[in-house]
């Protein structure tokens, strides 16, 4: 023992005991509120809840909400509201990051003009788009009222029914209400997108974009074959983080619009809650709960999978 | 092909540039500007039909600055103020927002970002500098942690706080609430934390071990200090996501003398449907601290924010 320290020399790892006392802490508060709520929500999925208790009954709580259509509902409603929340909130927080990487005056001052939206809590950036358009009593309310502009009797965002869709029973196009919750779900992630893409366009040495201009790369060129390919594994994180912001962003909705005009902005993870705690129901809140779990799962292996791949080429 | 811009050219470029991120700002910002002239509206041009935006047309006129008719009913109502003769400025404050819910959060996410900062950092530590059996599996589990929404999650929390409520244990809501808080925001600050240790050299504290410390001493007297902006990053970001989370305090607090703000902010929503400026005053009220915290720190938050993502 003593010949080894010896060797290891002026590394001198001693093996002591901080380490495990310094993690300790921190592993135990992990366990007792991430874990075991992760795994008691498993079990309450496969029980059901009966005057004398819980009770083991399998998978019915899954086979009951597969069969349901509000789930299958929830789940076109999800598709549509993450894909255009990610594709706005990439494509304008990469333009940002793009516009704040020039080298200009004030910078700082649009970067924190830009940033507001990130302090501003889900249930107030809710209330505030809901204020936008209250019917009646609304800022735009005067103008998306007007049947003079929009006929044949205005628009009332927080009203008006889905239109009836194109693909089957796929939700699509979605509900003047699922336009609101996608702009206000994008201008509260943007500035977050932004910060990542520009920290990550920063970290570019400028010769590889000078060095490129000179050969004739245009604007364009260099965006799509240099900037793009670089920041590559950032906006992969970014769309990561995005990923789980959108499926777990129940706090906006329920202060934007409830879930509403009808069910059309409820997605699986307003489902899950409104099947706990309005409807009591929290084995299929917890089968539900479980569902998402795996479905942010695989996402995110996808992800990761996708990023070595263009990695390695 | 060599491509040189003349100035004139550099002029418009460098003029597009402000006007797009001039635009971008507006948006950013307008939904609170917007909330700000509702809040300051009187009840009267709050219900008018159609609806203006400034409270500033007259009978002859649509716009004339010296008819505003601005008003600070919407705050007085939001903070139920009182003449009070005894008190300090004549006034009391007797609304439940500055009263139970802004006193409780703020006691909440002190609590909860002083126990991150000390748990990550401790963590963070760790992973850092010591290469122990499990550090890459323990390292990656607490990543993973946060792959699983905290909404699954919350299933879970809601039953074991109806079990806690139920036992002798001697936890209360707020007790419980807090150690939520904990758990939902240290896995990312054990990472935040790694990526600020990896980046201090480790000459000084190898230093402090050849002089005589022992591991822990060098931890507290030599690493501390120079880590110390890195953590007060933490707590500011730790701080700001608390004060704002509702789903957890929705939830999980039963009591109204423990409800959070946000979990305040939402009852008080539903209470003055009609009186909107009322609801944009306490929006406007429970957001400005961490606005303001926000604007002085900024470069704190930012250093935090790519840490933790880039990183993890």
């Amino acid at each position: 023992m003593a010949l080894k320290l010896a060797r290891l020399g002026k590394q001198k790892k001693i093996p002591d005991s901080l380490p495990f006392w310094l993690l300790l802490p921190t592993v135990l508060i992990l366990f007792i509120v991430q874990i075991y709520p992760t795994v008691y929500t498993a079990w309450l999925s496969l029980q059901e809840r009966k005057p004398t208790g819980w009770i083991y009954v399998g998978t019915k709580n899954f086979e009951r909400l597969f069969r349901s259509s509000l789930f299958n509902e929830s789940v076109g409603h999800t598709i549509v509201f993450l894909v255009s929340f990610i594709a706005l909130t990439m494509l304008l927080g990469f333009l940002t990051a793009l516009l704040l990487n020039q080298k200009i005056r004030f910078v700082g001052f649009y970067l924190s003009l830009i940033f507001i939206p990130w302090v501003i809590s889900t249930i107030i950036s809710g209330q505030a788009f809901r204020l936008l358009v209250t019917p009646d009593y609304g800022v735009f309310a005067g103008i998306l009222q007007d049947p003079a502009l929009f006929p044949p009797n205005g628009i009332s965002v927080l009203t008006d029914a889905r239109p009836s869709p194109w693909f089957g029973s796929f939700p699509f196009p979605p509900s003047k209400g699922m336009i609101l919750l996608v702009i206000a779900s994008t201008w509260r992630s943007l500035p977050f997108t932004a910060l990542l893409i520009l920290a990550s366009l920063q970290m570019i040495p400028t010769e590889i974009i000078e060095s490129s201009r000179i050969d004739g790369a245009n604007g364009w060129q260099i965006i799509r074959f240099i900037l793009v390919p670089i920041i590559l594994p950032t906006l992969v994180v970014t769309i990561f983080n995005l990923i789980l912001t959108g499926m777990n962003g129940v706090a906006i909705i329920i202060s934007l619009t409830g879930g509403g005009p009808g069910t059309s902005t409820q997605i699986i993870s307003y489902l899950l809650y409104s099947l706990g705690w309005g409807q009591i129901q929290f084995s299929q809140a917890a089968a539900l709960g479980l569902i998402i779990a795996v479905v942010n799962w695989i996402l995110i292996l996808a992800t990761l999978r996708l990023t070595k791949v263009e990695e390695a080429r | 092909m060599k491509k040189n811009l003349s100035p004139f050219n550099k002029n418009i470029k460098h003029g597009l540039t402000h006007f797009s991120l001039a635009l971008i700002g507006l948006f950013c910002i307008l939904p609170i500007i917007l909330i700000g002239i509702i809040s300051l509206k009187s009840r009267m041009d709050i219900h008018r039909k159609p609806p203006v935006l400034f409270p500033c047309d007259t009978p002859t006129k649509s716009f004339d600055i010296r008819a505003c008719r601005w008003s600070l009913e919407g705050y007085q109502l939001a903070l139920g103020m009182r003449p009070d003769p005894d008190a300090l400025l004549g006034f009391r404050l007797t609304g439940n927002i500055v009263r139970i819910y802004l006193f409780n959060t703020f006691l909440y996410a002190t609590a909860a970002s002083l126990l991150v900062v000390g748990l990550a950092g401790a963590a963070g530590y760790a992973f850092s500098r010591y290469r122990f059996r499990g550090h890459k599996v323990l390292l990656t589990a607490i990543l993973a942690i946060t792959g699983v929404p905290f909404l699954t999650n919350l299933v879970g929390l809601y039953q074991m706080g109806i079990s806690i409520r139920k036992s002798a244990l001697p936890i209360d809501d707020r007790v419980f609430l807090v150690l939520v808080y904990v758990g939902l925001f240290l896995p990312l600050s054990a990472w935040i934390a790694k990526g600020f240790f990896d980046a201090i050299p480790r000459d000084m504290e190898e230093a402090a071990l050849i002089d005589g410390c022992s591991p822990f001493q060098s931890l507290i007297l030599v690493v501390t200090p120079i880590a110390a902006p890195g953590m007060i990053a933490i707590f500011l970001l730790t701080f700001v996501n608390v004060w704002n989370e509702f789903m957890a305090g929705y939830l999980l607090v039963a009591k109204n003398e423990y409800k959070p703000v946000m979990f305040g902010l939402y009852d008080f929503m539903g209470q003055n449907t009609l009186n909107l400026q009322v609801v944009a005053a306490a929006c406007i009220i429970i957001a400005l601290p961490v606005i303001l915290l926000f604007l002085l720190f900024r470069d704190r938050f930012f250093s935090a924010m790519v840490e933790g993502s880039i990183k993890g």
